[in-house]
């Protein structure tokens, strides 16, 4: 079961691995990113940034979905990680066992080229198919927050959306 | 929650606490003095730190073994058995200390030094990739 399926653009950094495994208590970590899992210096990088003793996968959106979905991991509380709300939103509807989902830190650093960004609180900032994907997501029946750190309040991302 | 208190030359000790507001929205966890930006003269805060524990426990951090800074909290801490003091302050040791949920004992705090040494970072060599499988059971 995914114990918090967390979007931030960073993946696991700081906040996530130092905090948020503890907060959690999960000892799985899967990072569901499409280019991550073809990429080795990447890969590199999550590893180095994954706490001692929790386990760490690295997998294609679609592989993630089937270790989501696998029998055997029931009983696993999973803290699953995607770099964006699109790829969330994929695995939302297509996994069951979804505690909440946390949609941390998205678009701040990214290219701003690409046509207008919307600010959705101060750590999004979404661009239109972004947007689209996060209305979707507060549209299913789990629970969907922004908490960038645990001592943070969470916020309901649906009332975060109004009027945008 | 353990009192911890960080104290450096110049702006190290709310450099710190920045770190470790982005990092885990605990900065105000911290209680820092930055010495020598200015003519204050923070022995008294120091002093105020170790009255306020009430005989708690409490850990100071300094930056510098045998630096002034480092000098003046041994000479407030004198008699304390209640204070631990830390010197050669990283952040990875603010961290596990602030992040610490049980009380600091002697035994932990050397654990928890142990594992956060400054150390030269290298290709992690265990490379394998966990199968599902391995990852599920």
């Amino acid at each position: 079961m995914i114990a918090q399926l967390r979007v931030d653009d960073r993946l696991i950094h700081g906040q996530v691995a130092l905090v948020w495994t503890k907060e959690l208590d999960t000892p799985g970590i899967v990072v569901a990113n499409d280019n991550a899992a073809s990429n080795e210096m990447v890969q590199m990088t999550l590893k180095m940034a994954t706490p001692t003793g929790k386990k760490l996968l690295i997998r294609s959106v679609d592989d993630a979905i089937k270790v989501f979905n696998n029998p055997k991991g029931k009983g696993m509380r999973m803290f699953a990680l995607t770099n964006n709300v699109t790829d969330a939103l994929k695995i939302a509807q297509n996994v069951s066992d979804i505690d909440g989902i946390n949609v941390a830190n998205v678009g701040r650093f990214a290219d701003k080229s690409e046509g207008e960004t919307h600010q959705v609180g101060s750590t999004l900032m979404l661009s239109d198919k972004e947007l689209a994907a996060l209305k979707e997501l507060t549209k299913l029946d789990i629970p969907v927050f922004q908490q960038v750190v645990p001592s943070n309040p969470k916020s309901s991302i649906a009332s975060m959306l109004k009027n945008k | 929650m353990n009192k911890i208190l960080i104290a450096s030359h110049g702006h190290l000790a709310s450099g710190v606490q920045s770190s470790l507001e982005i990092l885990t929205g605990m900065g105000n966890k911290v209680t820092v003095i930055d010495a020598y930006v200015d003519d204050h003269d923070y022995v008294p805060d120091i002093k105020k730190f170790i009255d306020e524990l009430d005989g708690q426990t409490g850990i100071i951090f300094t930056d510098l073994f045998g630096g002034s800074v480092n000098q003046k909290v041994m000479l407030e801490v004198a008699d304390h058995e209640n204070v631990f003091v830390i010197t050669g302050t990283n952040l990875p040791i603010v961290l596990s200390v602030v992040l610490e949920g049980e009380e600091i004992t002697k035994a932990k705090l050397e654990e928890l030094i142990a594992a956060s040494q400054v150390q030269l970072v290298e290709e992690p060599k265990d490379d394998t990739d966990l199968s599902d499988d391995s990852f599920l059971e």
